[in-house]
């Protein structure tokens, strides 16, 4: 029988202890349809047997007070809780209550609280303990440079970043398949691009740009070894560079659809007005050519494309609504 | 009709031989049976109409049609005002193309036929007749007035010759129910053709509820469960010839409506959102008006117009606490309003 040093306080209120002898504790938990584990030598002679019920009437050995009463206020809680271990009720003295309320009544309390034990808790990883990690892991760093004092001077010199994340575990291996991701992260203004090359590069690398911070996140784990994943990718950043540039002989075919902004030449809007104008017989009669270009270098006709233009490219919204409205207004001078 | 800035809030009577030509069943469904149980038809005088109003007076018509589009949150009062516009216009004498709920030509279609003039489209007599019923119900005066330009040929027996009063085409396509979509197509033809013609005496005013019908989708299916393209039906192919802005000597007003369409998200009334691309594309460039809720003044103007109708019995409506709890119910929304007001 595995006999374990624990405290378990019991619902029935029944502890049987024996081996009087032993410094150990060996609680036996009488449940009505549980078995009953045979405690070993020190058995005052009882019957084996699995009985429920009547169990040898043993003394039962008070619990003593927990040990929240006797810990000084300026205690080192780090030797408390020097690593991650469960919540123990009478070590942590603090007056927690966690769980479902019974009617008209309150969470219940920490003392023997199965919820509390369950949860994750950061009790060794207070401030105090983070602080003498860091001290025991500084002969192990080297200085930062005292150049790079600002983050701006650091993206200057640095900007590409590769972030990757070492495992500790002491277990039966202590390779972590984790260990091989790698991201690396990048500014896009800090490549040479133009126009072509910048929606193209977009376009190419779709959800890994973000647009309102400007960089570019590649993220890769698909080698087995952590130096395989960082040379794939400095390769992909290369290429992607190298191919934003290239023009393909069947990039000439995008067509509207693929347009990232809605641009108002030779779009059916545009159409559209100088049709209506040239109806209105607004200009004079003179070539086709020159009418429309007349017209268009009219005040409220600009002033008309660039409503329609915040129009499709930023949605629909009562303001720009507005904007539209009084530009179609002006147009046709209603 | 001559309402000016001075009037906002205030109600005005329509009469009731005007409501019996001009909205056979043009008006919102609760609102006719409040003109019933009031009996008599009142609309609220609001600043979109208005603002409508003074652009028709002041626009030129020897210019092409302008576009007017009203939009807004549902409930809001969009229809209403388009029919106030409609009145507006009807009182002004224009001959008047109302087309009550665009979305009723696109869904839940009894009977399709193809098309006996074009192959490719799709026919719906009934509701062909129906409109054309309701057509000549409306411009009585100018039936006999107008005349066909062109010959119209039906069957291999029937032809409507050139120079004939519009009444005939438009009793014939009553009466020739299989032809009748095509009659619409043709009485719009001709109407566009002759308000543009500096001579003609009238002017036209389209009125169309619910025009994002037109380039939305439809759930029409074919025989064989294939869904029918709005373009394909002969009634919108003609619909859209008239939005287009090639004829002068009239407007076009219109709404739009998220109640009716057919898979648009209920918290879309923007036009761009309710009118697609296409649509956006087709009725560019248009004077977009929105419509409101209520304001406080207007508010207060139509609870007093309940009250003084005894619409409101509720004992604690009439409080100042009970309006109080009215506004904040429905936030100032007319058909909110009148469905709460209608329980109390």
């Amino acid at each position: 029988m595995a006999s374990l040093t624990r405290n378990v306080f019991l619902f029935l209120g029944r502890t049987n202890v024996s081996g009087l002898g032993i410094k150990e504790i060996t609680n036996r938990v009488t449940y009505a349809t549980a078995l009953f584990a045979n405690s070993t030598s020190g058995n005052k002679g009882l019957p084996d047997r699995g009985g429920r019920g009547s169990v040898g009437r043993r003394p039962r050995r008070e619990p003593g007070e927990p040990r929240t009463e006797k810990m000084p206020l300026d205690q080192d809680w780090t030797s408390v809780y020097p690593s991650a271990t469960s919540f123990k009720s009478n070590a942590v003295p603090l007056p927690v209550r966690m769980g479902y309320p019974v009617k008209r009544g309150v969470p219940p309390e920490k003392k023997g609280n199965l919820e509390l034990l369950k949860i994750p808790n950061f009790l060794h990883l207070t401030p105090a303990a983070i602080k003498k990690h860091c001290e025991a892991l500084k002969p192990f760093c080297t200085e930062w440079p005292s150049a790079l004092d600002t983050d701006a001077k650091c993206d200057e010199h640095f900007p590409i970043k590769v972030e990757s994340t070492d495992y500790v575990c002491a277990g039966p291996s202590v390779r972590n398949p984790s260990a091989r991701i790698v991201h690396l992260k990048v500014k896009l203004s800090r490549f040479n691009l133009d126009d072509h090359a910048r929606k193209k590069m977009l376009k190419l690398v779709g959800e890994r740009y973000c647009k309102d911070s400007d960089i570019l996140s590649i993220t890769t784990d698909s080698c087995p070894l952590r130096q395989q994943n960082y040379e794939y990718a400095k390769y992909l950043l290369t290429v992607l560079y190298h191919e934003s540039w290239k023009i393909e002989a069947w990039e000439a075919e995008k067509t509207a659809a693929d347009m990232e902004e809605y641009s108002w030449e030779d779009s059916l809007s545009q159409k559209n007005m100088l049709d209506t104008l040239l109806r209105m017989k607004v200009a004079g009669e003179g070539e086709d050519a020159e009418v429309r270009k007349q017209l268009l270098e009219r005040e409220d006709v600009q002033d008309y494309k660039d409503s329609v233009v915040r129009l499709k490219n930023e949605g629909a919204s009562e303001s720009s609504m507005l904007q539209y409205k009084e530009a179609v207004r002006k147009v046709f001078n209603v | 009709a001559c309402h000016s800035e001075k009037h906002v809030g205030q109600f005005y009577t329509l009469p009731s031989a005007h409501v019996r030509h001009l909205f056979p069943n043009g008006l919102p469904w609760r609102f006719q049976h409040q003109t019933k149980t009031f009996n008599e038809t009142c609309i609220m005088v609001r600043q979109p109409a208005l603002e409508v109003i003074s652009c028709l007076k002041k626009a030129d018509y020897s210019q092409p049609a302008l576009r007017y589009l009203f939009y807004g949150l549902k409930g809001s009062g969009k229809t209403l005002s388009l029919c106030h516009t409609v009145h507006f216009c009807y009182t002004q004498g224009w001959l008047v193309l109302h087309v009550p709920d665009a979305h009723l030509w696109v869904k839940n279609c009894k009977e399709l036929l193809p098309s006996s003039y074009s192959s490719s489209r799709f026919d719906q007599p009934l509701q062909a007749t129906t409109w054309l019923r309701n057509f000549k119900i409306t411009n009585e005066p100018f039936l006999s007035k107008i005349k066909t330009k062109e010959r119209y040929v039906w069957t291999k027996r029937e032809a409507t010759e050139a120079g004939s009063p519009l009444g005939e085409l438009v009793d014939q396509g009553i009466s020739r129910v299989k032809s009748s979509s095509d009659v619409v197509g043709a009485v719009m033809k001709e109407l566009r053709l002759q308000s543009s013609q500096p001579g003609a005496d009238f002017r036209m005013a389209v009125a169309v509820d619910g025009v994002n019908a037109l380039w939305g989708r439809s759930t029409i299916k074919r025989q064989d469960k294939t869904a029918v393209d709005p373009e394909e039906l002969t009634l919108v192919y003609n619909l859209r010839k008239l939005m287009k802005n090639d004829w002068s000597g009239g407007a076009i007003i219109t709404t739009l409506s998220q109640t009716g369409s057919l898979y648009t998200p209920k918290s879309a009334y923007l036009p761009q959102e309710l009118l697609g691309e296409r649509g956006f594309d087709s009725v560019d460039p248009f004077i977009p008006v929105s419509v409101p809720n209520y304001s406080e003044k207007e508010f207060e103007s139509c609870y007093l117009y309940y009250m003084d109708r005894n619409w409101l019995q509720h004992p604690q409506s009439r409080t100042e606490e009970g309006k109080k709890e009215l506004i904040f119910l429905s936030n100032r929304n007319p058909s909110m309003l009148e469905r709460l007001c209608g329980f109390l």
